[in-house]
């Protein structure tokens, strides 16, 4: 006897909001806002666009959400919905060549030293180094590295074949290196 | 010698780039919010928008939110409304208001995930006052909706119009 923790599972949260309870959304919601928020933040590059698709991916996979044929999967196809937001949002914000700045809000203080001076310049740098990457290359490198998901799920994903998902990871992985040895000497 | 400088360059920036990123913790109810209004019969956004104009402009904690249509025998039409409040430390949220008597018992709130706790009543059109009871002893206003001002008890609560047609 006692009490235990349970791990509500995807498809049960799905079901549920299937069947009228559209509260329980707000627990899908909170299980992948991070992950996927990240993804958008980096892919954009401009925080408040990478929310704006975050949040219209949210509102599109519940009001799509009897197109989920797999409940399980709801976090792959979560990401697909995003991946194709990004595409669109990013794409106009890239036209306005805005830089996405790292939230340093309550770190940056008078007691700021080398090492937190060194650890924001190198931020500043990854992030400009990532920005420079073509969107297809940062799509891929970030799927890949960062989110860590095998190529067949990215492939599902971006639509994209294997071998040029690993051909743009090759790229973005030797582009990367070369912005950041460049920002090394200026 | 030289692959091996590069990978670490590429693991140091993979590190970087799974670090947290802030998301507005707004979002979450932005995004309930959206999804009930949704569910929300067309002909009723207006009036919604009309008497509560501060509504949809705010960055909400709390509210209410038309739901779904419902409807009583007695042949007067009501709707769901779900209310919704962000408590991250209480264990219990209840709604109480005219319209169950002030019972907490008859609608607890549900917490749909870390700290948003939720629920569904049908109204009829009406007035009516409300509030939040947290962890059974505190009272609180709604701070998505205006204050009632003619609250007879002295404790904080918060006041709805439910449009007629």
């Amino acid at each position: 006897m006692g009490i235990r923790k349970v791990e509500v599972s995807d498809a049960e949260l799905v079901r549920r909001v299937r069947g009228g309870d559209i509260a329980t959304y707000g627990a899908l919601v909170a299980r992948y806002r991070d992950r996927l928020g990240r993804y958008a933040a980096h892919m954009i590059g401009d925080r408040e666009d990478a929310e704006e698709a975050l949040q219209d991916a949210f509102v599109r996979a519940y009001r799509s959400l009897a197109r989920c044929d797999d409940p399980d999967r709801f976090g792959a196809w979560l990401y697909g919905i995003l991946v194709n937001r990004c595409r669109t949002v990013g794409a106009r914000a890239s036209r306005r060549r805005r830089l996405f700045v790292r939230e340093v809000e309550g770190i940056l203080n008078e007691s700021a030293g080398a090492d937190l001076i060194d650890r924001l310049e190198w931020d500043d740098a990854v992030n400009r180094a990532l920005r420079r990457l073509a969107p297809e290359h940062r799509e891929a490198f970030l799927l890949k590295h960062v989110d860590d998901l095998e190529y067949e799920e990215i492939a599902r994903l971006t639509g994209a074949g294997i071998s040029a998902l690993k051909m743009r990871v090759k790229r973005a992985r030797e582009q990367l290196q070369r912005f950041l040895r460049e920002a090394e000497h200026v | 010698m030289f692959e091996h400088a590069e990978d670490e360059l590429i693991e140091r920036v993979v590190r970087q780039l799974r670090k947290p990123v802030a998301i507005d913790e707004r979002l979450d109810a932005r995004v309930m919010r959206a999804i009930a209004a949704d569910a929300r019969p067309a002909r009723q956004r207006p009036a919604l928008v009309r008497r509560w104009p501060l509504l949809a402009a705010a960055a909400l904690v709390a509210g209410l939110v038309i739901a779904q249509p419902w409807s009583h025998g007695s042949g007067v039409r009501s709707d769901s409304y779900q209310f919704v409040l962000v408590a991250p430390q209480a264990a219990s949220v209840a709604l109480v208001g005219d319209f169950n008597d002030w019972d907490p018992a008859r609608s607890p709130m549900r917490a749909a995930h870390s700290g948003l706790w939720a629920t569904i009543v049908p109204l009829a059109p009406g007035r009516y006052h409300y509030a939040f009871l947290v962890n059974g002893v505190e009272w609180r206003r709604d701070p998505a909706a205006p204050a009632a001002l003619d609250d007879d008890f002295g404790s904080p609560s918060s006041v709805v119009t439910v449009g007629g047609s």
